[in-house]
């Protein structure tokens, strides 16, 4: 295919977590609020006057500041962001909003508030450690709404003064949804039996809108969204098969480049920093305010597997073949960043569930937070690929013979 | 008279297999893995070729597949397939009746489940890490200060197993060390190694779902210490497979290619 335009832009975009727009928008007099994880409403952060910056490290090298404050049995993830911060690398945020989620991110989080990874000179800089319920009734709703108007929205006003009334959650949802709007529609070009998008594009562009001000990225959306409408797929399909990848958070791209060089071309993504979820609108209705319904809507949504009542459970292993189906997968990898004790448990009994009782070829890795590297990992990538072309040529023989 | 070949190009050795339009194994080479996978392949083909009457270069191969770490740096293939999928079929074309591989290279160890014609019911392999792995056994066998043979012989006459704490290859070769340095039985300190890598072993091969009929191969399958260490430890006979175990993954793709070269008339 021919490559997209604006793909090398938004490669730029992911090469450091204070890119191009984020300074750009700095210098508009807006404040940069970093955070790390789904279960901080990241559209309460995209008020006027700020915006959100889902942080990562990217071309992190050794970790061993960060393996000392930490030990070497946590997750990489939680221990790579405290690298980069110890380095300097978010100085430029003028908040950090961190959810007590998990153990590594809990650590992670205090390590850089006791070590001081902000800038000194900020003084309305705050840390946030909002307790996220692990379940979506209504007591739950209740409780996360008073988390964040107390640990959110209120220094965000008085820190900063900036606008947190209904009216001002509101907006910021308007823009929020064009921006979901716009990556389903691009990512519905992955159901085609010949997709003309492929997975690593498609996380470029979805990793794009986690980590820049959303109205500096969306113009170039648009752009990418009608020139895929018109965008002539490879003659000859360049992949063997189809997969979903469901697990942990992968904020490196080369990972799913690494995926699809090994023949799996990855046609949807369940997984943090990808699309679901994520980059699913948000309804709101006039009969409630809004900050409860963004509290609601987060807490439904999720599919984290730190919410383990069996309901959720299920919800998530009927989402991943939904998943399957709806995008035509041959199959699905269950990935997991080391260490990640959530994860660990729900890898090891979704993927035994998915092969044996949804019947869906299902490959299980484990790897570190950056694997462009990894030749084991490639090796068992296009082993599955491998066994999944022979199971269809093995299901085409026995029709045939029928 | 048509040729088929297979080239396993592995991290620490590089195997070529050459097969005739029956499927039989007219040609074999095994050489030591330079840094570059290309050279190293280049050198193995060209050795194998050499020795059989009908072909003259590489590229007189009807049909070339690559496989192992280096397998897209094959020269000439015509495509690459997984070292998991290659040691399946190459057990299988020697021996029908094995059921699951242990296949220890080396940098890694895969349990490997076959199906009924020689394609991969199921796998499982390690990480990152090298322990269990050839590097491991090569690091061992320089704390004993003796040859890789020497060493895999080393533990059969041990009368006691000295356990080995240490996964990680570095800290095991500092325990070896220590543990020589204390005067312990070289016998036991060895068999101790062998009993660890045979437990990562039983991991492996109960991941990917072996019961029986389990066969050994990569370098390490000629290492006589870890094949008595994993019956051990598997409670199973091993099968002996007729052929150069290591020769396994470098027969299937040239098996492979025998296949889809005979398909291509």
């Amino acid at each position: 295919m021919k490559d997209l335009k604006h793909l090398y832009y938004f490669e730029k975009l992911l090469e450091d977590a204070n890119n191009d727009l984020v300074r750009q928008a700095k210098a508009e007099g807006r404040l940069a609020l970093g955070y790390t994880c789904y279960h901080m409403p990241e559209v309460l952060l995209n008020l006027d006057g700020c915006f959100s910056v889902r942080l990562r490290a990217p071309r992190t090298g050794s970790m061993e500041i960060a393996t000392y404050y930490m030990s070497n049995a946590t997750c990489e993830y939680a221990r790579a962001l405290l690298e980069r911060g110890l380095e300097g690398g978010y100085k430029f945020l003028d908040a950090m909003a961190g959810v007590d989620v998990c153990e590594c991110m809990n650590r992670g989080m205090e390590n850089m508030e006791l070590l001081g990874v902000s800038d000194p000179e900020k003084k309305g800089f705050f840390w946030c450690n909002l307790d996220s319920p692990c379940s979506d009734d209504e007591d739950c709703v209740a409780h996360l709404r008073e988390q964040l108007s107390r640990k959110i929205l209120k220094p965000l006003y008085e820190n900063y003064g900036i606008d947190v009334s209904d009216a001002a959650i509101r907006k910021a949802v308007e823009r929020h949804n064009e921006i979901c709007r716009l990556i389903t529609e691009i990512g519905n070009f992955r159901k085609l039996d010949n997709p003309t998008i492929t997975g690593y594009e498609f996380h470029i562009l979805t990793l794009a809108t986690y980590v820049c001000p959303k109205d500096l990225v969306v113009e170039k959306l648009r752009e990418t969204l009608e020139e895929l409408k018109t965008r002539e797929p490879d003659p000859k399909k360049k992949f063997r098969a189809k997969v979903v990848v469901v697990g942990s958070e992968i904020d490196d791209p080369e990972l799913i480049s690494l995926i699809e060089d090994s023949g799996a071309l990855v046609v949807a993504d369940r997984f943090c920093y990808g699309s679901f979820p994520g980059r699913q609108e948000i309804v709101l209705t006039e009969d409630e305010d809004a900050l409860t319904q963004v509290c609601r809507n987060y807490l439904q949504t999720t599919l984290c597997v730190r919410h383990c009542a069996q309901h959720k459970v299920q919800k998530r292993l009927d989402f991943a073949a939904e998943l399957a189906r709806d995008y035509h997968a041959d199959g699905i990898i269950y990935e997991q960043i080391k260490f990640c004790t959530y994860w660990s448990y729900e890898r090891a009994l979704a993927s035994h569930v998915m092969h044996n009782e949804y019947n869906i070829p299902t490959l299980s890795i484990d790897r570190p937070y950056m694997s462009r590297t990894s030749g084991q990992l490639r090796t068992r990538v296009q082993a599955f690929v491998e066994s999944i072309e022979i199971k269809k040529i093995k299901a085409k023989k026995n029709r045939e013979v029928k | 008279m048509k040729y088929f070949g297979g080239c396993d190009v592995g991290s620490t050795y590089t195997k070529c297999v050459i097969l005739d339009e029956a499927g039989k194994m007219v040609s074999d080479v095994t050489i030591r893995s330079r840094i570059n996978s290309e050279i190293s392949a280049k050198e193995a083909l060209d050795q194998a070729v050499a020795k059989v009457d009908g072909l003259s270069g590489i590229g007189d191969l009807a049909y070339l597949i690559g496989t192992g770490y280096g397998r897209n740096k094959v020269p000439q293939a015509q495509e690459n397939i997984s070292e998991i999928s290659c040691h399946a079929m190459g057990v299988h074309v020697v021996d029908p009746t094995v059921k699951a591989i242990i296949d220890i290279g080396g940098q890694d160890v895969k349990g490997i489940a076959i199906d009924q014609d020689g394609t991969v019911l199921n796998f499982a392999m390690n990480d990152k890490c090298a322990a269990g792995t050839g590097r491991f056994f090569e690091a061992m066998a320089r704390a004993f200060e003796c040859t890789l043979d020497e060493f895999s012989e080393l533990s059969l006459s041990a009368k006691n197993v000295i356990p080995i704490t240490a996964q990680c290859t570095v800290f095991a070769e500092s325990e070896v060390i220590t543990l020589v340095g204390e005067g312990k039985p070289r016998d036991e300190i060895a068999a101790g190694i062998q009993q660890s890598v045979a437990k990562r072993c039983f991991v492996m091969a109960k991941k990917a779902g072996a019961k029986d009929h389990i066969t050994l191969t990569g370098g390490c399958a000629k290492n006589k210490g870890l094949k008595a260490a994993i019956e051990n430890v598997l409670r199973i006979k091993v099968t002996e497979l007729p052929v150069d175990p290591q020769l396994m993954g470098a027969l299937g793709a040239a098996e492979y290619a025998r296949q889809k070269g005979m398909e291509q008339e």
